[in-house]
């Protein structure tokens, strides 16, 4: 049985770990609540953007012929884009976007057509470099705080690809947050983008506040004025769906992260304080015995004295 | 006046009413006042300016974006909309000088060269701004 020292030397490090653990929690969760407000804050300017692209498209007539849109004949080589965390210890969040983004490369294959990989944060890119598969991009040192020019660089990175017909498709996988308890690794297909991305579907959220109504946009369409044209302006503004779809991916990837790694360390610090509970228990026993020992050793000295 | 809206993908910059909005289109300067036609634009980065009053303006380091105006409404959607205080000038040269070496190295009419270029406006018309 262990002595007194060794499991007291084991009571205090757990006492550790359960601070450092709670400590962790607290920050992930006082960050999370930034995190989930970034998410709200993209909402209004990506909601602005489709009335705007709409208001274009019905002028020019329907969404020009832009090359992000169209589809590839042939599929020879697919992208596939893993937003991961540029640290560990939050549960499952990495591995399962590496799982994920392993399965659509099996798929991928299937259909007869080559994966490379884009990853952002440090540890997908270690994971795919560890199994050996083709890590093109990768994009580290800001996943906890992603800003638009990152996914601006991401996003015209593949955009550029797409169009050179590097790439034929481009897949999205990440954690799409849901809440600090539940995060679901998402597919999306970025590129070629849909029309269903770019003008979004029903018209459910057109009748906002001050927003103009369909009627008043038809009264008004001849009186509208563009610079440039509507169908230059719109060959503009597409390309920028892909940049706000990777920037939303990076903010619910960062929240996630968050989440994942609020919950995991409540539980460790959980564990840690059952674990401390047990041992505590163990090292009264411990006491227990011993002092019991030395009164029997006592005792059969004196008998052996008397 | 004139109801004004300014957006980024990081947020909300200002939304309020002024008296006039100066901004810049890719055909040229543009000043909004009240009534303004119906207007969709795509701008280009300079200093966005938002007139509250005759004597007070707030003032924007205003990147590329989109201006859509409507019944007396401008809603501008920007990259990036930083009060002037806030730019940092040394980090713009830097870009600036980067994003010209980019533009000397690459192929007129490749992706990167357009990159390099929007990249150059951007830095320029802010560097201006900083003063």
């Amino acid at each position: 049985m262990a002595n007194q020292k060794e499991v007291r030397g084991r009571i205090a490090s757990i006492k550790n770990i359960n601070k450092i653990t709670r400590a962790m929690e607290m920050v992930a969760a006082a960050r999370l609540r930034r995190s989930e407000q970034r998410i709200a804050a993209l909402r209004p300017y990506a909601e602005g953007m489709r009335k705007l692209t709409r208001l274009a498209a019905e002028q020019a007539g329907g969404l020009p012929r832009v090359p992000v849109l169209d589809e590839h004949e042939q599929l020879n080589r697919v992208g596939v884009v893993l937003v991961t965390g540029d640290r560990g210890l939050a549960g499952a969040f990495n591995t399962n976007v590496i799982r994920e983004g392993v399965r659509v490369r099996d798929k991928v294959s299937g259909e007869g057509a080559d994966t490379t990989f884009s990853v952002v944060g440090r540890k997908g890119v270690s994971a795919l470099t560890f199994r050996k598969l083709d890590v093109r991009t990768s994009y580290v040192g800001f996943t906890d705080r992603p800003a638009f020019a990152n996914a601006r660089e991401i996003g015209e990175e593949l955009t550029a690809r797409y169009v050179e017909e590097d790439l034929d498709r481009v897949e999205l996988v990440y954690n799409r947050y849901v809440s600090p308890l539940t995060q679901h690794v998402w597919r999306q297909t970025l590129l070629p983008l849909q029309q269903a991305d770019v003008i979004g579907e029903g018209a459910a959220d057109e009748r906002q506040g001050a927003e103009p109504t369909e009627a008043e946009q038809a009264q008004s369409r001849s009186q509208w004025e563009y610079e440039p044209d509507p169908e230059e302006l719109l060959a503009r503004l597409i390309p920028e769906y892909v940049t706000i779809s990777v920037y939303r991916a990076l903010l619910e990837s960062a929240a996630s992260e968050l989440g994942a790694r609020m919950t995991a360390m409540r539980n460790a610090a959980e564990n840690a304080e059952t674990m401390m509970d047990d041992l505590t228990l163990e090292m009264n026993r411990v006491r227990q015995a011993e002092i019991t020992q030395e009164i029997l050793e006592v005792v059969a000295g004196a008998e052996a004295l008397g | 006046m004139v109801d004004v809206e300014v957006l980024t993908p990081e947020g909300e910059v200002f939304n309020g009413e002024v008296q006039q909005v100066s901004t810049r289109t890719e055909v040229g300067e543009i000043g909004i006042l009240a009534n303004h036609a119906p207007l969709l634009a795509a701008l280009r980065p300079t200093e966005l300016r938002l007139h509250l009053s005759s004597s007070e303006t707030v003032r924007y380091a205003q990147a590329h974006g989109w201006l859509q105006v409507f019944g007396n409404r401008a809603r501008l959607l920007l990259e990036e909309a930083i009060a002037p205080e806030d730019l940092d000038a040394a980090a713009l040269k830097e870009q600036l000088a980067d994003a010209e070496q980019r533009l000397s190295e690459n192929e007129k009419g490749s992706a990167d060269f357009a990159r390099a270029q929007k990249d150059r406006d951007r830095a320029e018309a802010f560097l201006a701004i900083a003063g």
